[in-house]
């Protein structure tokens, strides 16, 4: 995002929705009262001219409401494909506990730890970094220990082949899925959407500003369209960053994973 | 013309225009806001949730390479001890935050890594595994007087203002078990073979056992050095045998013990007659042998899992609900755990995390009762009072205390018989130097 609005996802999701909403009101109550007087005097002096922003602003709403659409469902697919990631890396480490789980001891042992020590490290200290916006960087470690060890183990059997073999292949699925997930940690959308997003509210709203109607008509009405974009901003806003704020990909799948661990 | 009188004077309440009403309503709905925003908003929040503030530790331990074995569990109850600091409010109001990077066991990369973690702003560090990783990290928490919580077994031989040393320095581990083991109970054993990795705790201890029973009726019949990451011990377990030793002092560290086991075990040698008896091995590091490798084999330690103590029992189960019901634990383990305990209690009772108040604390005397007893900081030498215990691996990997010390011993990091004139007492002038020692010569 161009600006750090990294404690907005710490505020409660409701609380969060109000804010954003009060904001974009507020801002068009301001401006209907300090700026609507000087954009009258234009709109006054050309008759008719009241017709011409009203098609003017039907025509940008429904330019601006498709790209906002569009970019909402971009934020949700955004949401959607990391906790689909999330699933799969958990799904990914499952399956290669049932695998390591019928190597040999110590081997066998070993690498039961590190991946419940992954796991937990993930649930307790990837997960609330994440929810900062931060990058863990020491699961890194971990992820490398178990590798290590995977490596080490040298199959002697036939079935043992087989074994570490489908083992290999769902550590790579799980590094690969993990790169995903520690990607769509600060992945959100471009700088240039957003100002185009902005920019584009605020000519709503200065389109709305120039109609001459009653200033309490010019209120109510403006007010309500300034609340939905204030709604759709914190749709978006609250959505661009897939691991942050109240509404997030929570890391339920690891906590089932570790708790069944445990329970084995 | 007479002048209708509205023109000149004007009606009641006709001065008052739109936009006259609208500034006159803005001012009024401003003046109540002014007047009633104080009781309106009072105890209004974003609903952010308050943060306690941060307080950081670096872990120092390796969690690849050889020395990954053994170092990655201390990791683990360091990370459990501040889970629950944190849980119970922190230390000081503070939640401590621990930074744990990986060494990757390279002696190089200790002292950049702990020097990145004092530039972040740790208040302490913990960890270290050899002595040649702890002797890196020296110089740098000396210079930025930071204090090194080391909670391995060691040669001794060292004394730091900026080192709280929780493991057994030789004479509460290597020296009893010399005894014991020339004694009847022990086997009445006369050959020794002392093997250790190439570095500086085995060439040290191995040292001062020398020295130790030099004049007694016990010969050392080989000494044998290794590389740390040697994989095959078969010249070793030749040589052994050639020297007709009736005792095998380890000192190997890391993963060459699963080899040297395995090696022993290869050779059919009885543990009986010709036992290895281990300093760096622990019931954690056991684990990672085969059975049939170690059965009957001795371990020098402070703590086995097997000491039947309520500290221990509850340890280890509060540690097992988080990490797992099959995890074992070993001597270095309790020691990092009491180590962290300790640090917190010397921190809360400074009042301060500063490194000069919380050594002050240590400087004072501070100790608690740990899984395998009490344990104190003496703060002659900042070094751990230690049970001695000698253990005898099950085939269950696990060990059975064969003997052990009365209580804790005092630590002497410079024992007379092989450092002469050597002392240290930081609470009567620091460290009082003898004349200089040659290990190697």
């Amino acid at each position: 995002m161009p600006f750090d609005l990294s404690w907005f996802y710490d505020i409660p999701t409701a609380r969060a929705a109000l804010l954003m909403v009060g904001a974009f009101v507020a801002f068009y109550w301001a401006g209907a009262v300090i700026v609507r007087p000087i954009l009258r005097m234009f709109v006054r002096r050309a008759p008719g001219l009241n017709d011409l922003i009203g098609y003017i602003l039907s025509c940008f709403c429904v330019f601006y409401g498709l790209l906002l659409g569009l970019i909402a469902v971009t934020a949700y697919q955004n949401v959607e494909s990391a906790e689909q990631n999330v699933t799969r890396e958990a799904a990914a480490l499952s399956a290669l506990y049932e695998d390591v789980s019928r190597y040999p001891d110590p081997h066998g042992q070993d690498l039961r730890w590190l991946i419940r020590d992954y796991t937990r490290y993930v649930i307790k200290y990837a997960w609330p970094l994440q929810q900062q916006g931060i990058i863990p960087e020491e699961g890194t470690i971990r992820a490398e220990a178990l590798f290590d060890r995977l490596l080490d183990f040298e199959p002697k059997t036939p079935g043992d082949q087989i074994l570490h073999a489908e083992a290999l292949r769902q550590i790579n699925h799980f590094l690969e899925c993990r790169r995903l997930r520690l990607h769509s940690v600060r992945a959100g959308l471009p700088r240039a959407m957003w100002i185009v997003m902005f920019v584009g509210a605020f000519f709503n709203i200065l389109l709305c500003w120039m109609f001459d109607t009653r200033f309490l008509t010019q209120l109510v009405l403006g007010g309500i369209l300034a609340a939905y974009l204030g709604l759709m901003m914190y749709l978006i806003v609250d959505m661009n960053q897939p691991f942050r704020g109240e509404v997030s990909v929570s890391s339920e799948a690891f906590e089932m994973l570790f708790q069944r661990m445990l329970e084995d | 013309m007479p002048v209708p009188p509205n023109t000149l004077s004007p009606r009641p309440g006709a001065g008052l225009s739109r936009r006259g009403a609208l500034r006159s309503g803005a001012a009024a709905t401003l003046a109540a806001a002014r007047l009633l925003a104080p009781s309106l908003f009072v105890g209004c929040s974003l609903g952010i949730p308050p943060r306690a503030p941060k307080v950081r530790i670096g872990l120092l331990h390796s969690q690849t390479g050889p020395l990954a074995i053994g170092s990655t569990s201390l990791r683990d109850v360091e990370l459990d001890a501040v889970e629950r600091f944190n849980a119970a409010g922190g230390i000081l109001g503070y939640s401590i935050d621990p930074r744990a990077p990986d060494p990757r066991s390279r002696t190089d990369l200790f002292p950049k890594r702990a020097a990145t973690l004092l530039d972040e702003g740790a208040v302490a560090l913990f960890g270290c595994w050899s002595s040649a990783s702890r002797k890196a990290v020296l110089p740098l928490v000396e210079d930025r007087d930071s204090l090194l919580f080391y909670p391995v077994q060691y040669e001794g031989n060292e004394s730091s203002r900026n080192v709280i040393y929780g493991g057994q320095v030789p004479n509460q581990q290597v020296l009893p078990a010399l005894d014991w083991l020339r004694s009847g109970p022990g086997g009445e054993r006369k050959k020794f073979f002392l093997l250790g990795s190439d570095y500086v705790y085995p060439r040290t201890t191995n040292f001062v056992v020398r020295k130790w029973l030099a004049g007694t009726d016990v010969e050392v019949v080989g000494e044998e050095y290794v590389p740390l990451d040697t994989e095959d011990f078969t010249f070793v377990v030749a040589r052994i045998r050639e020297s007709g030793a009736d005792c095998v002092l380890n000192t190997v560290n890391g993963a060459g013990n699963i080899a040297l086991h395995a090696a022993f075990a290869e050779a059919g040698i009885d543990p009986a007659k010709v036992p290895l008896v281990s300093t760096s091995v622990s019931e954690d590091d056991l684990r990672s042998m085969p059975a049939a490798d170690v059965a009957g084999h001795l371990v020098l330690s402070s703590y086995f899992q097997t000491v039947d103590t309520p500290a221990n029992v509850a340890w280890m189960a509060d540690f097992r609900r988080e990490f797992g019901e099959d995890r074992v634990f070993g001597d270095s383990m309790e020691a990092a755990w009491c180590l962290i305990n300790l640090w917190k209690a010397a921190v809360e009772q400074a009042g301060s995390f500063a490194t000069e108040a919380v050594r002050q604390v240590f400087a004072a005397g501070i100790g608690l009762d740990g899984p395998a007893g009490r344990m104190t900081i003496d703060p002659a030498t900042q070094h751990a009072t230690k049970h001695f215990r000698l253990g005898r691996v099950r085939s269950d990997r696990l060990c059975d205390v064969v003997v052990s010390s009365d209580g804790p011993l005092a630590p002497d990091p410079y024992p007379q018989v092989a450092f002469p004139g050597w002392k240290c007492d930081w609470t009567k002038g620091g460290l009082q130097r003898g004349p200089e020692v040659s290990i190697d010569g």
